[in-house]
């Protein structure tokens, strides 16, 4: 644990395009032209903007139905939790599974596991650095999967198209979930992870002398 | 531009050490077997593997991928049976039908994830084998590749095929309550394009690539 000397420390940086280990000082990558810099402060701030975004549209996502469906002239107006709530009564449990984990466990998992990131980052607040970073490495990874329901609700939407009998259109939900996907993978995009391990140093080492006692 | 050079020369970063992306730390790079990925000690992000990649397999694996993809998108992908009215949809007709609903926006992101993404992701890695085996000494074929490398991360993260296959089974389930439903050839077409652009993204190497353009 000793052996934690970082990049800045000597004055070198990683470009974050072609990841060509450069001098600082070069003021540009000599490989792709990108522009060098040991930190993206900014991107704190950017970070949170799009995380209070996405936080914002999942309410509208989440009240407003996801998809309208007309079976024998009856309109079934279903949000995702109803629509979950439908498939479970219909016995098709792994589905179910499948779409809770999609549209409510992956978003909600996303944004509150960010917004504890970032709090950390922004408020220094000594959660061990290893933990945040392995959360940080699933949103990443899990962060796409959401896409799922609008995938299949433009499937159904072309399928299912026969007036009266059966009819299947999506909801104004759809839009504000897609903006949430866009902005909670932005989020996570954007910020500069670095900025954890710099400021928490202190913090985290108290903190894991103090487990060790 | 000769100061720049010289000053390049000054500055030069010893080979054997490589920084963590996720959290900076200095990690002496050593030689790793075959099919091993390095991760950094600290925050466990990946670092760097072994490239196991070799152009002319993944010119082969393009090519396949290339040739799957207009019938994936083209052919119908699943048929619905309902009181004697056939429905068909390809993956391109789902996209529009949103759209046409009044739905741009997830039409849109539709559109980009499942047809526009792997596409253009296709395209590019061919283009860029090209350029590395036939132009890699021309100036423009140099300005060229490095414009595709500079998207390449952003094409992969925005292509989710594997999502869309999925979804395939999800809505087959959902819909089955109601009507019958067929897989098409489109299926068929849609999952060997997935399995192409899969392999061939394990084959490729981002790292490797940009490597190419070092040596002179
Ligand atoms: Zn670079
Ligand atoms: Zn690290």
């Amino acid at each position: 644990m000793k052996n934690s000397l970082q990049g800045r420390d000597i004055g070198i940086c990683q470009c974050p395009v072609c990841q060509m280990t450069n001098d600082v000082s070069l003021g540009a990558c000599p490989r792709c032209g990108t522009q060098l810099k040991c930190r993206n402060y900014a991107s704190l701030q950017q970070s949170w903007a799009l995380l209070i975004t996405a936080a914002v549209l999942l309410i509208p996502a989440n009240v407003f139905p996801i998809t309208i469906v007309t079976s024998q002239g009856k309109i079934a107006y279903d949000t995702i939790f109803t629509g979950i709530a439908h498939l479970i009564h219909l016995d098709m449990l792994p589905i179910a599974i499948i779409v809770f984990t999609a549209s409510i466990a992956v978003p909600w998992a996303k944004i509150i596991g960010l917004a504890i990131y970032l709090t950390a980052i922004s408020f220094r607040i000594p959660i061990p650095k290893r933990v945040l970073m392995t959360g940080y490495h699933i949103i990443e990874w899990i962060g796409r999967w959401s896409m799922l329901d609008l995938f299949v609700i433009s499937i159904t939407v072309a399928l299912v198209n026969m007036g009266q009998l059966m009819d299947a259109k999506p909801g104004p939900a759809a839009t504000a979930f897609a903006l949430v996907i866009l902005f909670t993978q932005l989020a996570a995009k954007v910020l500069d992870t670095r900025l954890l391990w710099d400021r928490l140093e202190a913090q985290d080492d108290a903190s894991r002398t103090a487990e060790n006692r | 531009m000769d100061s720049h050079n010289t000053t390049a020369k000054d500055t030069q970063v010893p080979e054997d050490i490589v920084l963590c992306r996720a959290c900076d730390l200095v990690v002496s790079k050593q030689q790793l077997p075959q099919g091993v990925r390095a991760l950094c000690p600290r925050c466990h992000t990946a670092l760097y593997d072994t490239p196991y990649c070799s152009i002319n397999g993944m010119l082969a694996i393009c090519l396949a991928a290339l040739f799957l993809y207009f019938p994936a998108n083209l052919l119908p992908v699943m048929e619905l049976h309902f009181f004697g009215s056939v429905r068909t949809t390809t993956v391109m007709g789902g996209a529009t039908a949103v759209l046409e609903q009044g739905y741009p926006v997830v039409a849109i992101a539709v559109m980009v994830a499942a047809v526009i993404a792997p596409g253009l992701l296709i395209l590019s890695i061919l283009s860029q084998i090209l350029l590395i085996k036939y132009a890699i000494d021309s100036k423009w074929g140099r300005r060229l590749l490095k414009l595709l490398l500079t998207q390449q991360s952003l094409l992969t993260q925005l292509s989710m095929l594997e999502i869309y296959l999925i979804s395939f089974l999800v809505s087959a389930f959902q819909l089955s309550d109601h009507a019958d439903i067929y897989f098409s050839i489109g299926t068929f077409c849609f999952t060997m394009l997935f399995l192409s652009v899969l392999f061939l993204l394990r084959e490729y190497d981002l790292q490797h690539m940009w490597s190419f353009l070092d040596e002179k």
